[in-house]
């Protein structure tokens, strides 16, 4: 090449490489919000579409229906959702918009590890000088001042923060974990009495010989799994373990009180064992084989017709088949208690959740109206109305229910058709278009939980809660279960009165974020796990479901899997004592 | 002689003919003893466009490669992300485990390619008994078909063999129904024969396609070599044996030598929808790998480093095809 054509490249090439890494020469100063002016304007003149980058939401798009026109009405604003879970590639999305420097006018951020690196880039606002004003967000400071401790100023809003105390339980009528059998079958089968987990494989059985095949003639299943969820295990292997008061911290799982911890891969670990439950089950024709090809909403879409018996959550079972017109004749799904289980369950969390977090992006267009807008999201009017997408809160005001002569809260006519009839119909004019499932904040985040208290009403925002509703869904399986249970009114009453039920002190505990080398460890041995496990699952036989674990055994040890269990049996410890501090001090 | 020795000459003999080239078309130009400098600026502007593509795309990217010495977050973009030096490396080598992890996906790139690259006949063959065919509507029928599948996406044919393949798609229904199995054949979700299997999918997806480039060549084999040889009494299989065949392999060597240039680049799209769990010990190749470590896994620093090393074997395979030909042909291919 002659010397002077190589000069011409060079020099192309020193101009490119400059424009590039120009491009990542995002500097780490902070973001300071500008004005400080006094409290929000009541009115907004200018009208304006927020970006909102949510982790959390499931959603894409600007946000429509009745919720819309709320925020409309009182911010003069549309929201742009941008969704990480709809657009998919993992994290992709959060990564190219992190290295563009703008994550968007409002950020959810759905990990911990967004918020450190959100925190590091400079992508968040120091809304300190807003904070003085959102009275609303105030009454959580406790939340508030723990989310933001160690950082110059206020850049993250906590999430499902609560005014109960923490040792009292988050859920409200129903537990997070449960095994929930399809009540109709299991009194065919003579209510036989299940001492402990493996004594569900023949009651499965049995049940599944009296209705082997649904209404819709497709063959029906004990266990339907799906893989949307497996993080650092199988996910639906880790759900038995909360049975029995455990929960995941990495590559452990540590009981609600301390007392015990296990690293998941030992043969003798609840994960394992509910492996083993599988493969058993497996053996037995219970499992349906669709399970490690189908996704979330396939599965949910069986329980809808009938074709699977067994369910880990409620939350999953009864809103897809405990319809009106199947609870009527009896048909649902209803936890049946297993005489060993000691059901995990969170606590209120006064500090909120510690891996959800609200922000102002560091370039909003305008700080200000985000930031009365995430106050609003913390009052009344907003708990009610941004809680309704996960089903708990009770929508607004006026819309799905309203205050009885009594003064007690009880849905409407159009409340009881949004929540029990299937959601059919219309909003009315002034609320909008749309019907009420299609109009719910497609946030996905919840600031205050749906269990605390309305002080204008003096029950709780999840309308579950209130005696109104009770009376109004009472029929022929409720009060079968109750009537077997001995009378008793809700799920958690049941755990409750015979402490079949351990509730974690909700202590706002974060692991801090792995290191580089932890993470990528932790990554391939994950997917290890994750791999080994469902083979596991499905094994044929108990000398290949050994020889699998061997293999797994061998194969992360292989990878460092020490090195990672060290730093999880470390957080898992660090969090109990942080669970004993805060149960002490707000007891 | 020196090498600017030779460079000189070289260049001098270039300028004689270049000279010899104006004179012969009469050009008016005035002829000097040293170079044209106008004209060689005017030339190398041409071109300039064309290297700065190259550079750009080629070359450029190559920066990219300073990603495997930082532990890279997006966040902080590079400068704010900690130099590692050769962290990412070492870890590839630290334990037998991590080492054989590599290994199987090497295992499985080179396995699947070279599966592929001795099926590579077949295309070829296949065109030579299309070209058989005597009614022309049936030849083209059959073309189409065969063609057809190469435009559709992986996604679409993973959608295809999902409902055709999964434990309760059609083959399995009427299987079940007819009674022959009781439980469904897990056909996608099993760690067996996952090689073969995905080398059938591919070759049904490219069969008809790879046969183009054949059939184009096939059309201009001189009609003349068919006529003597059938005077001199070749039968159909004798023409095609001794003369299609023969007069199709510079076309099939080329064609080679260009795939094995390929061998490590053989996608992921057609691994990416078919892994799951139960196969994804063998079908993991490196281009896949690279992405579930790099955007799955979030670590796009160690997804640089396992992707360099792409990089080392396909300049190690180059030379040793470039030294194969150099002995084989005498001639080397860079």
């Amino acid at each position: 090449m002659k010397r002077r054509e190589f000069l011409a490249l060079a020099g192309v090439g020193a101009l490119a490489s400059v424009t590039l890494s120009s491009c990542s020469l995002i500097s780490g100063t902070t973001p300071k919000a500008t004005s400080a002016g006094g409290a929000f304007p009541k009115t907004w003149k200018k009208p304006i579409t927020i970006d909102v980058f949510d982790d959390l939401a499931n959603y894409q798009g600007i946000q429509t229906g009745w919720f819309a026109k709320l925020v409309q009405d009182k911010f003069n604003m549309k929201l742009n959702v941008i969704a990480p879970n709809v657009a998919g590639g993992g994290e992709t999305l959060f990564n190219t918009r992190a290295a563009a420097g703008e994550l968007g006018d409002l950020v959810v951020l759905g990990s911990s590890q967004h918020l450190d690196e959100s925190l590091k880039g400079g992508l968040l606002l120091d809304a300190a000088s807003y904070y003085k004003n959102m009275s609303n967000v105030k009454k959580y400071d406790t939340a508030v001042t723990f989310t933001n401790k160690g950082k110059k100023g206020t850049f993250a809003f906590p999430t499902s923060v609560s005014a109960l105390k923490p040792t009292q339980s988050s859920e409200s009528t129903e537990p997070t974990f449960g095994p929930y059998l399809r009540w109709d079958l299991y009194k065919e089968a003579g209510f036989p009495e299940i001492n402990t987990l493996e004594d569900l494989v023949p009651v499965l059985q049995d049940m599944q010989k009296s209705a082997p095949k649904a209404p819709n003639g497709k063959p029906v299943y004990g266990l339907s799994l799906f893989k949307d969820w497996d993080g650092n295990m199988m996910n639906n292997a880790k759900q038995p373990a909360c049975y029995y008061g455990f929960d995941e911290m990495g590559f452990v799982l540590a009981a609600a009180d301390g007392s015990s911890y296990e690293s998941i891969v030992d043969s003798d670990s609840h994960y394992v064992r509910s492996l083993r439950f599988f493969s058993k089950a497996s053996q037995a024709g219970l499992v349906d084989p669709d399970s490690p090809t189908q996704n979330y909403s396939t599965m949910f879409a069986k329980y809808q017709t009938g074709q699977v018996l067994f369910a880990f959550w409620p939350w999953l079972a009864q809103p897809a088949y405990n319809t009106t017109a199947n609870m009527q004749e009896g048909r649902g799904f209803e936890i049946a208690p297993l005489k060993d289980m000691k059901i995990f369950s969170y606590g209120a969390e006064v500090y909120g959740n510690s891996n959800y977090s609200l922000g102002i992006g560091a370039k909003a267009s305008d700080p200000e109206r985000v930031a009365a807008f995430l106050d609003w999201l913390y009052s009344v009017d907003g708990v009610y109305a941004n809680g309704s997408q996960t089903g708990s809160a009770a929508g607004p005001k006026d819309l799905t229910w309203t205050l009885a002569s009594s003064k007690k809260p009880e849905l409407n006519a159009f409340g009881q058709d949004a929540f029990l009839g299937g959601s059919t119909k219309q909003v009315p004019a002034d609320w909008g278009t749309g019907t009420f499932t299609k109009g719910v904040s497609a946030l996905n985040v919840t600031t205050v939980t749906a269990v605390d208290v309305d002080p204008s009403t003096g029950y709780s925002f999840a309308y579950q809660m209130w005696p109104s509703y009770e009376k109004l869904i009472a029929n022929p399986l409720t009060k079968s279960w109750s009537s077997h249970m001995g009378g008793a009114g809700t799920t958690m009453e049941y755990l409750r009165d015979h402490k079949k039920i351990i509730v974690a002190p909700g202590s706002g505990y974060v692991a801090p974020v792995d290191d580089s080398e932890t993470q990528t460890l932790r990554n391939q041995i994950k997917t290890i796990i994750v791999q080994d496990s469902w083979k596991m699952a499905m094994a044929t036989s108990t000398s290949q479901f050994n020889s699998l674990l061997k293999d797994m055994q061998n194969t992360v040890n292989g990878l460092g899997y020490k090195k990672v269990l060290k730093v999880d049996m470390e957080h898992a410890k660090a969090q109990n004592a942080t669970r004993l501090t805060v149960a002490k001090k707000f007891g | 002689m020196t090498t600017q020795a030779v460079l000189q000459e070289a260049a001098s003999s270039n300028l004689v003919r270049e000279q010899e080239n104006t004179l012969k078309r009469g050009s008016r130009k005035r002829v000097g003893g040293k170079p044209n400098g106008k004209k060689s600026i005017g030339m190398f502007l041409c071109i300039l466009p064309f290297l700065v593509l190259i550079f750009v795309f080629s070359y450029l990217p190559l920066y990219g490669w300073i990603f495997s010495l930082y532990d890279y977050q997006p966040a902080l973009g590079l400068q704010g992300s900690a130099f590692v030096g050769f962290q990412w490396f070492e870890m590839l080598v630290s334990s037998p485990t991590q080492m054989a992890q590599i290994l199987q996906v090497l295992a499985n790139t080179l396995a699947m390619s070279f599966l592929g690259i001795a099926t590579s006949i077949l295309p070829l063959i296949f065109a030579v008994f299309l070209n058989e065919v005597k009614a022309p509507w049936f030849r083209n029928i059959v073309q189409t078909l065969t063609t057809l599948p190469n435009f559709i996406s992986w996604v679409l044919v993973y959608m295809i063999a999902f409902s055709l393949f999964s434990s309760s798609g059609l083959v399995n229904s009427v299987l079940t129904d007819s009674g022959i199995i009781t439980t469904p054949v897990k056909f996608l979700d099993s760690g067996d024969h996952v090689w073969i299997t995905m080398l059938l999918w591919s070759l049904w997806k490219g069969l008809g396609w790879g046969a183009i480039i054949y059939l184009a060549a096939i059309t201009g084999i001189d009609p003349a070599l068919y006529e003597s040889a059938r005077i001199d009494g070749a039968g159909r299989f004798q023409l095609m044996r001794f003369i299609t065949i023969p007069q199709l392999m510079p076309t099939y060597v080329v064609l080679l030598m260009l795939s094995v240039a390929n061998l490590l680049n053989n996608g992921m799209d057609q691994y990416y929808v078919f892994q799951n769990a139960f196969n994804m010990q063998h079908i993991q190749v490196l281009d896949l790998y690279v992405y579930n470590v790099g955007l799955t896994g979030n670590n796009l620093s160690l997804a640089t480093a396992i992707g360099m090393l792409k990089s080392l074997i396909s300049v190690i395979l180059l030379l040793t095809v470039n030294l194969i030909a150099k002995r084989a042909r005498g001639t080397s291919i860079i």
